[in-house]
């Protein structure tokens, strides 16, 4: 087969040029359509039971999400609650509510909340608390005491050291908050200037952080990719010196980023955090095959040879170890593919599919290019090639490093043997933590909002506790006692059937609950037709059905309502969770200023009615809905919305652990159960799926690798020898994440399984290129003579090839993209190293079986030199 | 209160022929001040049992009932209401007594059984809901006609348009509303309210007119949150005008006492 594809690519060159050209226009063209995709949420499938009951509950709860505006005043002696501060505040939200796209109804600010209190009279008020700006400090510092008096908006709207006032700004679409949060920045330089505020404004909340990062995804795609295209072809011309060479590898670089992201555009992918990173990582990849033929076509071709001949023997003779590297280092990245994260395995299945086409790309177009050379340039490509025969520095370090190797075997093993131990130590000491914001530099604007606005408020990061009861003990009493009614009825010679009072509740509703209702009304209208012998049964039966309808509206009963509040109390003590809020501060609010605002009346109502009326006096605010967000009509589910400090997914499991023991103590009364929603939560879904996942599709990766290693060597040993070097990067590295206390992240994870892949490649070349020496010279030593000349030097120009391609990625603006060109330039660099230092000494131990000494060959012929 | 009046039968005592009113008004003034007569003071007093139903954006259905007594100090004056709950069930027995002056702020009490509290509630804002329903206490008690600046804006077949201007911006939520009034009966049949930035966010329509004791009545109407998706179907049902209530029902005693002989039904 390698043959016949050789043969096609000499002879005809143009026809390969078409079909690459075709290929990446046709793919290319696809790009236009691209879609962003920058919902964290999307690191879990549509479907993950998780995600789906968080959007249940957004839904469910009326939460949508929100930006968050904050103004903090450090200069007014009363904070926020002077007159300029608070008409600036009422102006800009104002404005806000005219923005299209905004869930006008559930804005939240001072200037659209209720303010419940006493009036002089004893009289219960709900007034809006802020309808116009104050016009004296005196009415400021009112608005002051109002909200120190309401703790549900007591550290939401306003921190509790009156620095800082926020609004929330719900939006109907995430997808327009881009535009909105650019709208909310003009509104607000309009309503400062020449207001004499001097609040420092700050936009943030997951919406705007999610476009954000959207739009620096694009910088990076724009920027750093083709960056770090530039230094490959800087670095290889460093090489080569041939620009007409060098041209080739970046051909094909370009044809699989362009074709590879064409594909998955065209199949309705849309691009990720992580997909936006496949030009980045195939780019260095798609070059090193090509710097294969590249050196050995130049190493081989003698003036006057036949071009065709010559490349086609080139091909012939690294096709197998090429074909190896690429397939090893695609079942690295379509490991990803058995993660549970949507977004990494697109971006594992894209990759793997760049790189066997880079490998195909290599076969078909290098040749091909090389073929249409002219004379002049081939002659200059052998010059500046074989010009270099000065040593460099590489030829000078690396023979040494050989023969170090070799001579201190033993020891060297030792120490990678305690090295191995440390980080399987560091290992144990990883810790799992995440937190999407920390994704932006510190210096972001984004960052600097979350500081600010978190070091005011009680906390600007959500996770929803749901509560909910499933009993339908309510239902099947009221079954039980209409039967009996029934019956009492029907021997006293009455048929109820006949009046059709419960034809209502007949309609096919399944819910218990509205069928109940149905009935209710149902009786309700029957009792007013019906004739006097029927009226008594239809009496008991709107009575027992209203008690079940009663006893149905859970979160209207004073246990559970006060079981909420307990629950309240267990969370709060939590130094990560700065507030929470629920039902219970709403009743608590309102019956205080129902029975004369004394403090000691700040409790909640003993009895079932009572909770109810006062829940009715609520909604006769100016915000009815509001009690929708922490209770569900039907009072079955109620929500306890907490505010955390900090969205660092280890302080979330910190607060899940809390209330675990707390319920493993005090369990959920039967029928009751509890479940987590809120961003914040879904992170450390997500993570936990990510670690487990990525453990697995490490561990596949590294068995696929291994048989393959042990096929190709066709050697058990030599197998195990190959998997050595990335085994010991792979552990040193997370050793050393958990030494230094670097938090195990989703850049990090995903790394794993792509060293395997990448730091493979050393050892596939180090030991076959050892083998065919070896088999030429029959001697470990001057084996090892020759392995520290070109091999060892393709290694390491491979290593910094690849280093360097990702270096670009150190200025990205997102910290994700930082850490893994850091970490890939970390791991090439190591894996290089390992596989120089601990090959040699290994293969030193075991040269009995592996390199045995072998009479009669003649001694190493040292022509291969250069590279 | 709930709609109903009068026109023809006060216009066929004063010996005005009925057909007459085919003729069209032209003074806004007139007609706001008829639909606010034909609306909330048919007879000098009346009864009518309520039903709520309040659906929010997503479909789910919470239900007030309650019984409304009625009665006119003067026609277009002053007038004094109870509202009686009965549903749900654990609201049963809260009473809602106004007194609704014209020329000054009404005066609101509540009787809350499960906190065995009678509670004044403050003059102020009448714009906030009534009970959790898509109506405002004001869509209920009535709007005063002179809080508002009238415009006749064009007429059709069927009714009068208006378009009306608070006199007072800061104490409402809306720019402006516009109100179809209905030629024959001058019941309001659709009230659109408009936002400062000229949106329709909140619509009244009146879907069923009964007429009662010869009083044109709305017995069914609906209240549209435009915002939010949500509305309130609002019926009355077992309604009867000049029942002669005594003002003594009309008292603090019948917070706690309800009387019951005006909250039974009628029968027939």
């Amino acid at each position: 087969m390698t043959h016949w594809i050789a043969n096609l690519a000499t002879s005809r060159p143009r026809t390969i040029y078409l079909f690459v050209a075709l290929l990446t226009l046709g793919l290319g063209l696809q790009i236009p359509s691209i879609r962003i995709d920058t919902d964290p949420e999307n690191m879990l499938p549509q479907d993950q039971p998780d995600r789906a009951f968080h959007n249940e509950t957004k839904k469910k709860f009326g939460l949508a999400d929100a930006i968050v505006v904050g103004a903090v005043n450090d200069d007014d002696p009363e904070g926020i609650y002077n007159v300029r501060s608070l008409a600036a505040i009422h102006r800009v939200s104002q404005e806000i509510l005219k923005i299209d796209g905004v869930v006008r109804h559930d804005l939240m600010s001072l200037s659209v909340v209720d303010n419940v209190s006493q009036d002089g009279a004893g009289a219960i008020s709900f007034e809006w608390l802020m309808h116009e700006a104050p016009q004296t400090g005196k009415q400021a510092l009112a608005i002051r005491e109002a909200v120190e008096r309401l703790p549900l908006l007591m550290n939401t709207l306003v921190s509790g050291d009156g620095k800082a006032a926020a609004i929330y700004v719900p939006i109907v679409r995430k997808d327009q908050s881009y535009r909105i949060s650019r709208e909310i920045e003009q509104i607000i330089a309009r309503s400062l200037a020449g207001s004499g505020a001097t609040d420092s404004y700050h936009i943030t909340g997951l919406p705007v952080a999610e476009d954000t990062f959207g739009h620096e995804m694009f910088v990076q795609m724009g920027i750093s990719a083709p960056l770090a295209g530039l230094a490959i072809f800087l670095l290889m011309w460093f090489f080569f010196r041939n620009a007409a060479l060098v041209v080739a590898p970046m051909i094909v670089a370009m044809a699989t980023v362009i074709s590879a992201m064409g594909l998955m555009i065209g199949m309705g992918f849309t691009v990720h955090i992580m997909s936006s990173m496949i030009p980045i990582f195939l780019m260095p990849i798609a070059v090193v095959d090509s710097v294969h033929i590249l050196s050995e076509f130049a190493d081989t071709f003698q003036e006057g040879d036949d071009v065709g001949v010559a490349i086609r023997r080139v091909v012939r003779r690294l096709f197998r170890p090429m074909l190896f590297t690429s397939v090893t280092s695609t079942v690295g990245f379509l490991s990803l593919a058995i993660t549970p994260i949507p977004p990494v395995q697109v971006f594992g299945i894209f990759v793997g599919f760049g790189i066997m086409l880079a490998f195909l790309l290599t076969i078909v177009f290098v040749p091909a290019y090389i073929v249409r050379m002219s004379p002049a340039q081939l002659r200059a490509l052998q010059k500046s090639h074989r010009g270099q025969g000065k040593p460099g520095m590489l030829s000078r370090l690396l023979p040494p490093l050989g023969r170090f190797s070799t001579a201190n075997a033993v020891k060297l093993m030792v120490a990678f043997a305690v090295v191995f131990g440390l980080s399987i130590l560091g290992l144990s000491r990883i810790q799992i933590n995440d937190n999407p914001v920390n994704w932006f530099k510190s210096d972001h604007r984004i960052r600097v909002a979350d500081a600010a606005l978190n070091r005011h408020f009680a906390g600007t990061y959500d996770a929803f506790l749901v509560l909910r009861q499933h009993g339908q003990d309510a239902y099947q009493q009221f079954s039980g006692q209409a039967e009996k009614i029934l019956a009492r009825a029907r021997l006293a010679g009455v048929d109820l059937d006949a009046i059709g009072w419960d034809a209502a509740a007949r309609t096919g509703l399944d819910d218990p609950g509205e069928q109940l209702d149905a009935m209710v009304t149902g009786l309700d209208d029957a009792l007013f037709d019906a004739g006097d012998a029927e009226i008594p049964y239809l009496e008991d039966l709107l009575a027992s059905a209203e008690a079940a309808q009663s006893q149905a509206k859970y979160f209207q009963q004073p246990e559970a309502v006060r079981l909420l509040e307990t629950l309240q109390r267990v969370l709060a003590d939590s130094a990560h969770v700065g507030k929470t809020n629920a039902l219970p501060d709403l009743l608590k609010t309102v019956n205080r200023e129902l029975l004369g605002g004394m403090a000691a009346d700040f409790a909640i109502p003993v009895t079932t009615a009572g909770i109810a009326q006062t829940l009715l006096v609520y909604q006769s605010s100016h915000r009815p809905r509001d009690l929708w967000h922490m209770v569900t009509p039907d009072y079955r589910s109620a929500v306890i919305w907490l505010q955390l400090r900090s969205g660092d997914n280890q302080d979330m499991s910190e607060v899940m652990a809390r209330l675990d023991a707390y319920l493993a103590d005090h369990p959920l009364p039967a029928g009751l159960s509890s479940r987590w929603a809120g961003k914040t939560y879904i992170n450390v879904v997500w993570q936990d799926a990510m670690v487990a996942g990525m453990a697995k599709s490490l561990l596949g990766a590294f068995v696929v690798v291994l048989i393959m290693m042990i096929v190709l060597f066709r050697s058990f040993l030599y197998g195990v020898l190959a998997m050595l070097p990335l085994t010991i990067t792979i552990t040193l590295i997370y050793g050393l994440i958990g030494w230094i206390g670097k938090d195990y992240d989703m850049p990090i994870a995903v790394l794993s399984a792509l060293t395997l892949g990448l730091s493979v490649d050393f050892a596939i070349h180090f030991l076959e290129r050892a083998r065919a020496i070896h088999h030429e010279t029959g001697s470990f030593a001057s084996t090892m003579k020759q392995m520290f000349k070109e091999p060892a030097r393709a290694i390491t120009r491979n290593t910094v090839v690849v280093a360097i391609g990702f270096t670009p990625l150190l200025f990205a603006p997102l910290l994700p993209y930082v850490t893994v060109g850091a970490f890939l330039a970390g791991i090439m660099a190591v894996s290089a190293i390992v596989t120089l230092i601990l090959l040699p000494a290994m293969l030193s131990i075991l040269r009995g079986r592996l390199l045995p000494e072998t009479q009669g060959f003649v001694s190493a012929s040292e022509s291969h030199t250069g590279g | 209160m709930q709609a109903g009046l009068v026109a023809s039968l006060a216009l066929a005592l004063l010996g005005v022929p009925v057909f007459s009113l085919a003729a069209d008004l032209t003074d806004a003034a007139e007609i706001i001040q008829r639909a606010n007569l034909a609306a909330y003071y048919a007879g000098d007093d009346g009864r009518s049992d309520a039903r709520m139903r309040i659906r929010d954006g997503q479909g789910r259905e919470q239900l007030r009932q309650f019984t409304i007594l009625r009665r006119d100090r003067e026609d277009g004056g002053d007038q004094d209401f109870m509202v009686f709950f009965s549903r749900p069930a654990d609201v049963r027995g809260m009473v809602f007594q106004v007194a609704k002056h014209i020329d000054g702020d009404d005066d609101r009490w509540l009787y809350l059984p499960g906190l065995d509290l009678v509670k004044r509630i403050s003059a102020g804002d009448k714009r906030t809901s009534f009970v959790g329903s898509h109506f405002f206490y004001e869509d209920i008690s009535g709007r005063n006609p002179n809080d508002d600046h009238h415009v006749l804006t064009g007429s059709d077949a069927q009714s009068y348009v208006l378009e009306n201007t608070p006199k007072n911006p800061a104490t409402v939520e809306f720019k402006s509303y516009t109100v179809w009034v209905d030629k024959q009966t001058f019941l309001p049949m659709k009230i659109e309210y408009i936002n400062e930035i000229g949106e329709i966010y909140r619509r009244m329509e009146v879907l069923e007119v009964k007429s009662i004791q010869g009083y044109p009545t709305a017995i069914r109407s609906k209240m549209n949150d435009l915002q939010g998706g949500g509305h309130t179907l609002l019926e009355f049902r077992y309604t009867r005008f000049d029942l002669g209530l005594p003002q003594e029902v009309f008292s603090e005693r019948s917070l706690r006492n309800p009387p019951r002989q005006w909250l039974k039904r009628p029968s027939g």
